[in-house]
């Protein structure tokens, strides 16, 4: 019989270290800092309460991430972000790739931070949340899957839509003539 | 001439979780919508990070990381290790050469590249001290190399420490890690030298652009005990 105590110090040396990056994704999803800090705090109430049910050899970030998510998804700011019908399922655009706009390169190494940062804060959330678990995170595919719940091919796609819309912005506000 | 890729298939590759130098090494159009997306990621994480209050910290977990936690975060950093190797198995080594080199070029290029800022590695040691799972030993620098200062950084999620090390007008990122999620060869990435060592359990990883035999010294130096 596994005891309380035996419990709480072997949640506590695998969420030490995920203090930051989780702190760090409470950000980009609330966009403010006081929110962020509850989110965190409640995540890590959580993550101690549900220990017991965690498998042990599976992905703990992604546990963790996906407690924070789901905290962040129930809560007001969460369910505002939501979009009301589902992102998945229009067909876009992204079929034919434009391989012809290639100096892309140029944006990215003149984008300063902030201007990428701001560009990154207005998608939708979808889009927002595997870019950000993807690129800031360095997620790999899978464990995207496992904090979002959703299969490969959906974190793919999104990817593809997200990078895209940070593109058009980017050019947007950069090139207005093209 | 064979298709081009699908945006699935350029995607993948740029996220370091499928193959396809055959065909991007013929195609100049797949391989300039690929770099386009790696430009992307990689000015995304050089984007600075949001940091947590220390207030917080006390709050959620309880206490102020203290040097006393060392075994414990040994244990953490091993268990953790395993964790994320499943998933780091999917990224290129290339992806860890990158993300170093990227931290280095991202710390030069900001206005304050170090928290301590000493050419004395008495202040720069203990500065370190309830900051890090770990002691971070500074040896004595014979020139050409000097001491500047260092800093806590993340990568992977992980804490490490930073120091930056001058050679003449040349800037060397020196990173110390406990894990072993630190390959243990890192190839050269992007004009960049990178070098590898171990020693007394830690991962010591220098970047720097210099010939690799010029950091050899550094290596010796940091590797003696």
């Amino acid at each position: 019989m596994t005891q309380p105590t035996d419990l709480r110090s072997g949640f506590e040396e695998l969420a030490l270290p995920l203090f930051e990056p989780l702190y760090n994704y409470a950000r980009w999803l609330t966009h403010d800092p006081i929110e962020a800090e509850d989110l965190v705090q409640e995540t890590y109430l959580k993550g101690l309460r549900g220990f017991g049910s965690f498998a042990p050899g599976t992905n703990f970030r992604a546990w963790m991430y996906r407690i924070l998510r789901n905290t962040f998804l129930t809560s007001r700011s969460g369910l505002r972000a939501v979009p009301p019908v589902s992102i998945d399922e229009d067909p876009d655009t992204y079929e034919q790739l434009s391989v012809a706009e290639t100096p892309e390169s140029l944006f990215f190494a003149r984008a300063d931070s902030e201007m990428l940062r701001q560009t990154i804060e207005a998608l939708p959330l979808p889009f927002r949340e595997v870019l950000v678990l993807s690129d800031v995170e360095n997620m790999s595919y899978r464990e995207i899957a496992e904090t979002l719940s959703i299969p490969i091919g959906t974190v793919t796609s999104r990817l593809i839509r997200a990078r895209q819309k940070v593109r058009n912005t980017l050019r947007g506000d950069r090139c207005p003539d093209i | 001439m064979p298709r081009h890729l699908t945006a699935e298939e350029i995607e993948q590759y740029a996220d370091g979780e499928a193959e396809a130098d055959e065909h991007l090494q013929g195609c100049a159009t797949c391989a300039s919508a690929a770099l386009s997306i790696m430009q992307m990621k990689r000015t995304l994480r050089a984007m600075p990070r949001f940091t947590p209050p220390a207030a917080l910290r006390a709050r959620v977990l309880g206490r102020p990381p203290r040097r006393s936690y060392a075994p414990r975060w040994l244990a953490a950093a091993a268990v953790l290790a395993l964790v994320v190797a499943g998933g780091a198995l999917w990224r290129t080594r290339d992806a860890t050469a990158s993300q170093l080199v990227d931290l280095h070029t991202t710390i030069l290029a900001s206005a304050n590249p170090v928290d301590v800022l000493s050419t004395d590695r008495h202040t720069v040691k203990p500065w370190f001290e309830g900051k890090l799972p770990f002691a971070v030993d500074v040896p004595d620098l014979a020139q050409p190399f000097h001491l500047i200062g260092g800093r806590v950084i993340y990568w992977r999620g992980q804490q490490g420490a930073y120091l930056l090390i001058g050679k003449g007008a040349h800037r060397i990122s020196l990173f110390v890690f406990i894990t072993d999620a630190v390959p243990r060869a890192i190839e050269s990435h992007a004009g960049m030298t990178i070098v590898v060592w171990r020693a007394r359990g830690l991962a010591y990883v220098a970047v720097a652009d210099v010939p690799p035999e010029d950091l050899q010294p550094l290596r010796q130096a940091f590797a003696r005990d």
